[in-house]
């Protein structure tokens, strides 16, 4: 070989710099350095190859950092094996997911309470620099807190790369000169050995890069609040879809108008549901009576939300906000919306937590967010945002990104701490009691939240909870991501189940659009979903299995969720977030080859649930740790709102794929498992039963999957298959607007709602007219759930609520948004 | 009082021996554990480092309150019995030389402790469940 010899008169910079590192000052090897380098290289060796990290989760990429401890990838083989529980214990930090600004104290206690020396790795692009999440509840990148000594990039990261970052801090381990600090010696190193970054010093917080700082982001004369430059204005629209009021509605409206008379106004050409605009004054009558008196009767409050109208583009049509109350009737299967106007600078309403005790949360929320107060409400204080914070950010008048906002830096972390547990206990605490906070930090929450438990030995004798550790900010970002932008965010609203949160959100825009769906998108669309929903229950079973002491379902499970993760990586090429369904269809077609795969799952999975069903469901300490507690009667279920699994299992056959089909789920024959226990072994078997109807469904789909067209042809609305803009203007017109600043979407509201792995996920979606969502609003089932906790787990032992957690299966950004 | 022969005793002096040198060895291992992991590890004592961990947050009074009577219950029992087993063992290691009588006077010994198991199992001294169950029926099984 010949040797490389320089050429004379090369000096551009990368050579040079190059060249210098090839020059650079070796470090010393252990054979230079003696004795000293071989005890250094001794010490490296055990510590980089026996990790001990927390188990410590923050978001979407714990789940794929989970996924690497699990058989298809098995991180044991780097002696990286065992997570552990307490900070005292652990060495490795792995911030995994989103930071946010109200669990920001916890992490850096965290930090600050592991053992020395201490690595930390930063995984994913929320972790690393708020990624796409600039918004004011996330810190824009942990480094500004801890310091760091790996990023790995991705959104989130495969479990691969979390193998990479533990090979790559290894070779950071065998580095290192550990042996002077052991001795007390002056000299050496260990542990992570870069500073914090300062924004604007050593590091930039602007999501396009340093050197920008003074020039406005691109397209801003376009973004909200006020988008006094929007070209969508000019654009014209046909109005929004229109929905037929069915007899019972047109009845219930009739005897709406006769009791309440001037007080009520049906509102004309709704999109969704019978709507009527009521005055504040008789709110409180006008609901007690659709509860307890009309015909049919709403016994649910679905939803209550609120929409701040002030900047709007027709100013003068909107009072200052709308408070909304969604109600369902289960008897037939209907929903009617109630609008109160309010207006003023200290807008108010009455509470209705006497009517609807569920009431009390969604009330928080709309204070919390709108600055709306709740008369007669029993506590009226924050729900989502940290108890210190200022201003309430759903108003217009907010400020939507972090950059727009001060840095948050160490100090801040310090200085902002979650508020004490005994203030949430307040006045149901005896003297013979004692707190305890479950969580944030806790490997039975299944992610960010905080029980705080009034007990009596073990006994919970008052729980409350505090949530918010993972607002994204879902619903504000809604407000200035384009229509089509804000499917990726909507993945994220729950990571466990993917393109079924594509589905909801798809499903209102189509609905106040009114924009048609082929055949063909509907059946991939519901196949991918069910593949979803098995996908969550999975890893469902295996962690509530996990918490009620079973170890073994966890590598079951994850290794035939893998499998599912292969049919949705080779039809989407996207594993957790796949953001594959548009409006009007999916992004793609199937891909060759989709339906072999589909074929031997649905061959082999009702033989894996077999199995682990013989694991589970007849073994005595399951049943023992489960049956009876947590007991939720059919009633305080459909009051209290609480949807999905854990409504069947409290005995009442309702799942909105056949009481109120959408997306074609009518085309298909399943039934709907439920039970009439109420209890967590209950919600055990419903789940298990939904996972064989799960793959019914995925059967049929994969056997009937009819021929045609995989996207809408309304052009109009959706983005159009690039092949076809190179063949006609009109195309290419639709497809660079509707890429570049988003299609118009016509002013109206809608909401549609579907039967979610997890239960009833809604979402409502206000148009202004304009080419992003002028309101965003998800109606979450864990909510709910949550908020329906006490009735399970007041006057059971801690170990219970444990198994309550477990069964009810909730997620945190699926409650927080 | 006749003299006693040394025949009769054990050769205990070597014994004291083993014994004295068993007992400085195990102080003395434990001693360098100590002193080494106090010296050896990098400490850098903080508030932080220094609170009790309570999931991450700030705990919320203080450990030392009134534990519940079932806690003591327990642990006294377990004192009992486990006094009890020591009992036992004492007779097993000896059980040749005491014979059936030493059998029979064990047997009635375990069978007192048995009915005593028996009789705080039934006044429910042994049910760790939650008081409002408690109260809504009466022990299982």
């Amino acid at each position: 070989m010949a040797t490389p010899v320089a050429a004379p008169g090369i000096t551009t910079p990368e050579i040079t710099r190059g060249l210098e590192y090839l020059k650079r000052p070796r470090f010393p090897g252990p054979a230079e350095r003696g004795i000293e380098g071989l005890l250094d290289g001794l010490v490296n060796w055990c510590r980089a190859y026996s990790f001990w990290p927390l188990f410590f989760g923050l978001s979407c990429c714990f789940i794929e950092e989970i996924t690497a401890w699990t058989p298809r990838f098995d991180i044991s083989r780097f002696g990286c094996e065992v997570l552990r529980g307490s900070p005292r214990q652990a060495d490795l930090l792995i911030i995994s997911g989103t930071v946010f600004k109200k669990i920001a104290p916890v992490v850096l206690r965290l930090y600050e309470q592991m053992t020395e020396p201490k690595w930390v790795i930063s995984m994913g692009s929320c972790a690393n620099c708020g990624g796409m999440y600039d918004c004011y509840s996330v810190v824009q990148g942990i480094d500004q807190i801890l310091p760091v000594d790996i990023y790995i990039p991705g959104c989130p990261p495969r479990p691969e790369a979390v193998m990479q970052s533990i090979v790559l801090l290894q070779e950071k381990v065998r580095a290192e000169r550990p042996l002077r600090k052991i001795l007390h010696r002056p000299g050496g190193s260990q542990g992570t050995q870069t500073p914090i970054l300062v924004d604007g010093l050593s590091k930039s917080r602007d999501p396009r890069g340093p050197g920008y700082y003074g020039t406005p982001p691109r397209g801003s004369e376009e973004t909200p609040p006020l988008f006094w430059d929007a070209r969508s204005d000019l654009m014209w629209t046909p109005p929004p879809n229109f929905f037929e009021l069915s007899d019972t509605d047109q009845s219930l409206a009739k005897t709406m108008r006769e009791k309440f008379g001037d007080s009520i106004a049906q509102a004309e050409n709704t999109s969704d549901m019978l709507t009527f605009q009521v005055a504040p004054a008789r709110l409180k009558e006008v609901l007690r009576f659709l509860k307890t008196e009309s015909e049919p009767k709403f016994l649910r409050l679905d939803d209550l939300t609120a929409v701040d109208e002030t900047a709007r583009r027709e100013r003068e049509k909107y009072p200052d906000f709308t408070v909304n109350y969604q109600l369902l009737s289960f008897d037939s299967a209907s929903r009617v919306r109630l609008k109160a106007p309010l207006d003023g600078p200290r807008p108010a309403l009455d509470s209705i937590t006497d009517i609807w005790p569920s009431a009390n949360w969604y009330e928080r929320e709309v204070y919390d967010m709108f600055g709306i107060r709740f008369e007669g409400h029993p506590r009226l204080w924050r729900i989502l945002m940290p108890h210190d914070w200022e201003g309430h950010p759903l108003r217009k008048s907010y400020p939507d990104r972090a950059t727009d906002m001060p840095p948050y830096t160490h100090f801040e972390a310090q200085r902002h701490q979650p508020q004490d547990a005994g203030e949430y206990l307040e006045g149901r605490l005896a003297e013979d009691q004692y707190v305890l906070n479950i969580g944030p930090h806790h490997i039975s929450t299944h992610g960010l939240i905080r029980f705080i438990l009034a007990l009596r030995g073990e006994e919970i004798t008052a729980i409350d909870t505090d949530i918010g550790y993972h607002h994204r900010a879902a619903e504000k970002i809604g407000e200035r991501q384009s229509w089509h932008q804000f499917i990726p965010y909507t993945d994220r609203v729950d990571y466990l189940t993917g393109v079924a949160n594509n589905l909801t959100y798809c499903l209102a825009v189509e609905k106040l659009a009114g924009i048609p769906v082929p055949d063909r998108a509907q059946f991939i669309r519901v196949m991918l979903t069910e593949f979803f929903r098995l996908s969550n229950h999975l890893v469902w079973f295996s962690t509530y299995t996990h918490d009620t002491g079973a170890m073994t379902p966890n590598f079951y499970c994850f290794a035939e969720r893998e499998k599912i993760m292969d049919i949705v990586e080779l039809i989407t090429g996207g594993r957790l977030h796949p953001s594959w369904f548009r409006l009007g269809g999916v992004a793609m077609d199937l891909p060759v080859g989709w339906k072999e795969l589909v074929d031997d799952f649905v061959k082999v999975f009702p033989r894996r649930i077999k199995e682990f069903e013989a694991l589970i469901t007849r073994n005595p300490i399951f049943e023992a740790r489960t049956r009876d507690v947590g007991y939720l009667s059919k009633q305080d279920a459909m009051e209290w709102g609480v949807t999905g699994p854990n409504l069947r299992a409290s005995g009442l056959e309702w799942d909105l794929r056949k009481k109120m089909p959408y997306s074609s789920y009518e085309a298909f024959d399943f039934d709907i498992p439920y039970a009439t226990a109420g209890d967590s072994y209950a919600r055990y078997l419903v789940r298990v039963e939904e996972m064989r109807q799960s793959v019914r469904i995925i059967e049929q789909a994969a056997n009937r999957m009819p021929p045609g067209r995989w996207l809408s042809e309304d052009y109009r609305y959706i983005i159009p298959p690039k092949e076809e803009t190179l063949t006609d203007i009109e195309t290419l017109i639709h497809h660079f607007i509707n890429v570049t600043r988003g299609a118009k979407i016509p002013r109206g509201e809608a909401y549609a709602a579907t039967e979610h792995p997890r239960g009833e996920q809604g979402v409502y979606t206000v148009s202004d007219g304009l080419h992003m969502a002028y309101r965003l609003r998800f109606r979450s089932p864990g909510f709910a759930h949550v908020q329906a906790m006490p009735l399970m787990a007041v006057g059971h032992l801690i170990s219970d609520l444990i198994a309550i957690i477990g069964s009810i299966d909730f997620i945190l950004p699926d409650i927080d948004r | 009082m006749q003299p006693i022969s040394p025949a009769t005793l054990s050769p205990w002096v070597p014994g004291l021996l083993s014994f004295a040198l068993y007992s400085v060895i195990v102080l003395a291992v434990l001693g360098l554990l100590l002193v080494l992991t106090r010296w050896l590890g990098e400490q850098k004592p903080d508030l932080e480092k220094a609170r009790p961990y309570e999931c991450g947050v700030i705990p919320t009074g203080g450990a030392r309150f009134r534990y519940p009577v079932p806690f003591y219950l327990v642990a006294v029992f377990f004192l009992i019995f486990d006094v009890e087993t020591a009992l036992i063992f004492s007779w097993a290691v000896a059980l040749e030389d005491l014979g059936w009588r030493g059998w029979l006077q064990i047997s009635f010994f375990i069978i007192v402790l048995l009915i005593s198991l028996i009789y705080l199992w039934k006044k429910g001294g042994l049910d760790w469940r939650p008081q409002l169950q408690r109260q809504a029926s009466p022990p299982r099984r």
